[in-house]
């Protein structure tokens, strides 16, 4: 389905942030990865399918570059994925 | 004795006006029917647990706290929901409780819409909290119930694995949720947990604690 894997990218980067913001206590996060699970979405197509997604993305990995806190970071990507989801690419 | 004017289309949505005016919770106030018709219900909503009313009232305020409070409930406002705000006490961090009717639209997916409002939460509130401080956000008790439940199933598994010696392996978390097991775990001299696979598939092993030496 189009913009399941958006979706799927997009969870997969907020997972990460939250698990530096809530603190498992169980691995080591580094912002280099989150970057690049930031990227990962980037790279889909699928992103430009609904308006702003794109753009909130950016947002994100410039948060994240700018050493923002992860709060922050998961803020923006929740409206990554809430832009993707009015857009009607998910149910 | 505290008292407010509620008012809504149903005789629920009236209490509630009231009771968010109030800050009340419904077992600790008295509910007076004024007018109920077709279109518009009028109730006189009375607190009447005056002890627990008074030692709320008495108990120091916590600045931070308060603000974060007012800003969600703002927040909740604007995004046209009808909901109370309550500072759970005693705990360590801050934690805001909402409570309502039909609040499962904020608690979301697996409750992502939640771990949402928490993430804006901490964004609007941050240059009030010192660093590394946090606010915990939870809708009608969903994170402690669902901490509750995942702290049962590792006191299940940690029986398991010392009845076999087997590591069992745990479905994948959330990173609230792992960390509730390893506090739970932590202090079992015959248990250890560890995580396993990556985000959001990173689930808990718990397997025999290896002997000392």
């Amino acid at each position: 389905m189009p913009g399941r894997r958006a979706a799927e990218r997009i969870r997969k980067a907020i997972a990460l942030v939250n698990s530096v913001a809530d603190d498992a206590g169980d691995e080591e996060i580094t912002p280099t990865e989150i970057a690049e699970a930031i990227r990962d979405c980037l790279e889909l197509s699928e992103v430009d399918d609904a308006p702003n997604v794109r753009k909130y993305l950016g947002e994100a990995l410039d948060a994240v570059s700018d050493g923002m806190p992860a709060d922050f970071v998961a803020m923006t990507l929740y409206a990554a994925l809430g832009a993707l989801q009015e857009g009607g690419q998910l149910n | 004795m505290k008292s407010a004017e509620g008012r809504g289309r149903t005789l629920d949505e009236a209490v509630d006006a009231a009771l968010i005016e109030l800050k009340e919770s419904r077992r600790n106030v008295d509910i007076k029917v004024i007018t109920e018709g077709s279109e518009e219900t009028v109730v006189e909503v009375t607190v009447i647990d005056q002890a627990a009313a008074s030692a709320e009232s008495a108990a120091p305020a916590n600045g931070k706290a308060e603000i974060a409070r007012g800003l969600v409930e703002g927040l909740l406002k604007h995004m046209g929901v009808r909901a109370q705000v309550t500072v759970r006490t005693g705990t360590d961090p801050i934690t805001l409780d909402v409570s309502g009717r039909d609040l499962g639209a904020l608690i979301g997916w697996r409750g992502e819409t939640l771990r949402a409002l928490q993430s804006v939460t901490n964004v609007m509130v941050g240059r009030h909290l010192a660093e590394g401080e946090r606010i915990i956000v939870d809708v009608e008790r969903y994170r402690q119930r669902r901490e509750h439940t995942v702290r049962e199933i590792a006191m299940r598994a940690a029986r398991q694995v010392k009845m076999t010696g087997d590591a069992i392996t745990l479905d994948a978390m959330q990173p609230f949720e792992r960390r509730a097991i390893h506090l739970a775990l932590e202090g079992d001299p015959d248990v250890t947990s560890g995580s396993i696979g990556e985000e959001p598939e990173r689930r808990v092993v718990v397997g025999p604690r290896k002997p000392a030496g």
